[in-house]
């Protein structure tokens, strides 16, 4: 027992010796633990809102006071928008959902008892998940104004005056008679209710009534351009996955080449270390992209992945690449050994990668951290792939997140380049 | 000529090497000795252009001109086998020749008669497809011998090449270097077995804390540097050992005070040199 004891303390011992296997063991856990727990539960602000866009065609104060407890309510960031240009912002991307408060809505809202308010709900077919949060604040929203008619018995009268002009004008039946019946004790029941002391019990009047809320859904692909299926972002990702492993595979192959003795025959042929530094990003960028086609080529064969401009595909993955070589050059300076460069560069790369949308939507961040994602590689690499895949970019849309990869590919090979270790022990 | 002028090199506060001077000739084995952290890779490293020296100069001069071996052209005339296997083990021993024959500007048939001389030299040429991971130790040693040849280099520079493998292997490398010698190449040889380097070099440098200590033939450093042999005499169940200079008359001496059963000379050798020029000490 004392042997064991013995080689499991010297194990240990080594473990916290080395630098690298204790940043592992206790930093990077803890890293993780503060990244997820800030995406979820929110370090100050609490989770992100997600961004909605709107459209009032009904333009009534009923339909003002509606989106001003959408406004409200917590997860929603409304924005206003005229149709066609709200429309763009989905196909593009921009947001994952149009709600379209159709002429009608306001008056519904205000006399629910004929007719259901309706809402359309234009989604992303990609975020469904946001579309269900959406529907829920909706419908919540819509019971809220609903408690609130009912708990007003001077707009309950108001509604209830209305309707009963309209009954009253049907020919008579049981039917009818009941309803207005029914209408004429309605405003009553909110003190009814509280007389007997249940309003908390009941939760007021919610539940007197259907759905507060109809919502009609439709997707925007149906008309737009927008992913053929589902394998059209995940081929994006894959993709992605591909750049992260290929940049950290190659960042590791330097380390080997210094740990086995071929960069110092290497360094002693005749070329120089420009030679060097060029054929290793060459062979990067040749690998990521290679694979990278190879990935979408058979997503596009086999998986029915439509991209919507080939041209704009080819140009995201070759500035995908450079990205990545630069990264890869950056990375290995880090490593001085396979190991660490292998750590190293997997540590970087999976929180980049988290920060940057290839685990979680970025909606789902806090919206400090969805602007810190701009900092992530991982985003624009998605970006522009799946602006060429299934967002329809324009060349010009296209220009930013090229740029921006293109521009950190840049920076980081020479940076790299620069700090390269070259001696050969 | 690989050509040593009074080279320093330091780094920080260490003097690597100090004023190293020697000239390595066509056709020579030149034996590069020294204890650990005797400046013998720092050396090594200026004469393949990885290192600049502090001062002095570094060359490889022939008739026409000096060339300095930082000069990427220049390092075509040198070829290298590290003391580590620094080999593609993913790829075939061919491969690893023609890669690394490419790098030197070899091309088309001339690259393929060069894989076929050199997988030859290494005797390899039964495995040459094989990838490089299922060698044996000595067949490893053999084709990192054979990658620092395949330009047909005039110097040769051999950094521990016997680590790690069977007597037959380092015979067989041994006789590789000793054909090197013969086709006119100027080899030098680092090595800590000193039966090595008396053996095969035909001028030994031992160097020590950055310094020349000793350079010239074997025989010469071991009549300068060697000093008494060793006279082991063995009576009944003991064993003495004299230090001697005259072996015959000290036996002579031995046998004159009681009978000698057993005696065996043993002459200083290089081992003997190097100990007496860099010390006993351990250095690590």
């Amino acid at each position: 027992m004392n042997k064991i004891v013995a080689m499991a303390a010297k194990d240990i011992h080594i473990l916290f010796r080395d630098k690298l296997g204790f940043f592992f063991t206790v930093f990077f856990p803890l890293m993780m633990a503060i990244f997820f727990g800030a995406m979820f539960a929110g370090l100050s602000r609490g989770p992100a809102n997600i961004p909605i866009a709107l459209v009032d065609q009904d333009r009534t104060a009923a339909s003002e006071r509606f989106i001003e407890r959408l406004g409200q309510a917590s997860g929603l960031a409304v924005e206003q928008i005229p149709g066609e240009e709200a429309l763009e912002q989905v196909r593009r991307g921009r947001t994952a959902v149009l709600v379209t408060l159709t002429p009608g809505f306001g008056a519904a809202l205000d006399n629910p008892f004929v007719t259901t308010p309706e809402v359309e709900m234009t989604v992303d077919p990609t975020q469904f998940a946001v579309a269900g949060m959406v529907r829920g604040v909706l419908l919540e929203a819509a019971g809220a104004e609903l408690q609130d008619l009912m708990s007003d018995p001077a707009r309950l009268g108001a509604a209830n005056s209305q309707n009963s002009l309209f009954f009253e004008s049907l020919p008579p039946s049981d039917a009818r008679d009941q309803m207005l019946t029914f209408l004429d004790l309605s405003p009553r029941v909110s003190s009814l209710i509280d007389e007997m002391g249940l309003g908390a019990a009941t939760g007021g009047n919610q539940g007197f009534f259907g759905p507060p809320l109809e919502i009609e859904q439709t997707e925007v692909q149906a008309e737009r351009p927008g992913p053929t299926n589902s394998y059209a972002t995940s081929f994006a990702q894959a993709m992605l996955w591909t750049l992260i492993g290929g940049s950290v595979s190659f960042s590791m192959s330097i380390a080997i080449e210094r740990s086995r003795g071929t960069l110092m025959r290497l360094l002693v042929a005749p070329i120089t270390a420009r030679h060097l530094l060029a054929a290793k990003g060459l062979a990067c960028l040749g690998a990521t992209l290679f694979t990278s086609s190879a990935l979408i080529t058979l997503g596009i064969t086999v998986f029915d992945v439509r991209p919507t401009s080939y041209p704009l595909l080819a140009l995201a993955l070759l500035c995908g690449s450079i990205c990545f070589c630069g990264i890869m050059m950056a990375l290995s300076v880090i490593g001085g050994t396979e190991q660490a460069a292998a750590g190293i560069g997997w540590g970087l790369s999976l929180p980049l990668s988290m920060l940057g949308g290839g685990m979680v939507p970025l909606f789902l961040m806090p919206e400090w951290m969805q602007r810190l994602a701009n900092i992530s590689p991982m985003k624009w690499t998605l970006m522009a792939y799946e602006g060429a895949i299934w967002r329809g970019f324009t060349l010009n849309e296209m220009l930013l997140p090229c740029t921006v990869l293109v521009a950190i590919g840049v920076v980081a090979f020479t940076l790299g380049a620069r700090r390269l270790r070259w001696d050969t022990g | 000529m690989l050509v040593f002028d009074h080279v320093s090199k330091s780094f920080g506060d260490l003097r690597a090497v100090d004023d190293l001077s020697f000239e390595v000739e066509a056709g020579e084995v030149f034996g590069l000795l020294g204890p650990n952290g005797a400046g013998k890779t720092t050396a090594i490293n200026m004469a393949v252009g990885l290192l600049e020296p502090d001062e002095g100069v570094v060359r490889f001069a022939d008739e026409a001109f000096d060339r300095d071996p930082r000069d990427a052209e220049n390092r075509r005339s040198l070829g290298l086998a590290p003391q580590s296997i620094a080999l593609y083990e993913q790829i075939g021993g061919a491969d690893n020749l023609r890669f690394f024959g490419r790098l030197h500007g070899l091309r088309g048939s001339d690259l393929e008669e060069r894989v076929v001389a050199c997988l030859d030299f290494a005797d390899l040429t039964d495995v040459g497809k094989k990838v490089v991971s299922k060698y044996s130790g000595g067949m490893k040693r053999r084709l990192n011998l054979a990658v620092a040849i395949i330009h047909d280099p005039e110097l040769v520079l051999l950094d521990e090449p016997t680590v790690g493998v069977d007597p037959q292997s380092r015979n067989a490398i041994f006789e590789r270097v000793e054909q090197l010698r013969d086709a006119g190449k100027q080899v030098v040889y680092t090595t800590h077995y000193m039966e090595e380097a008396q053996r095969l070099c035909d001028r030994v440098a031992i160097i020590d804390r950055g310094r020349l200590m000793a350079l010239d033939t074997v025989p010469a450093l071991i009549e300068v540097h060697g000093g008494p042999g060793n006279l082991v005499v063995r009576t009944g169940d003991s064993e003495s050992r004299h230090e001697t200079t005259d072996p015959l008359g000290t036996l002579a001496e031995l046998q004159a005070r009681q009978a000698v059963d057993h005696f065996q000379y043993l002459p200083p050798d290089l081992e003997t040199v190097f100990l007496n020029l860099t010390g006993r000490a351990l250095r690590d």
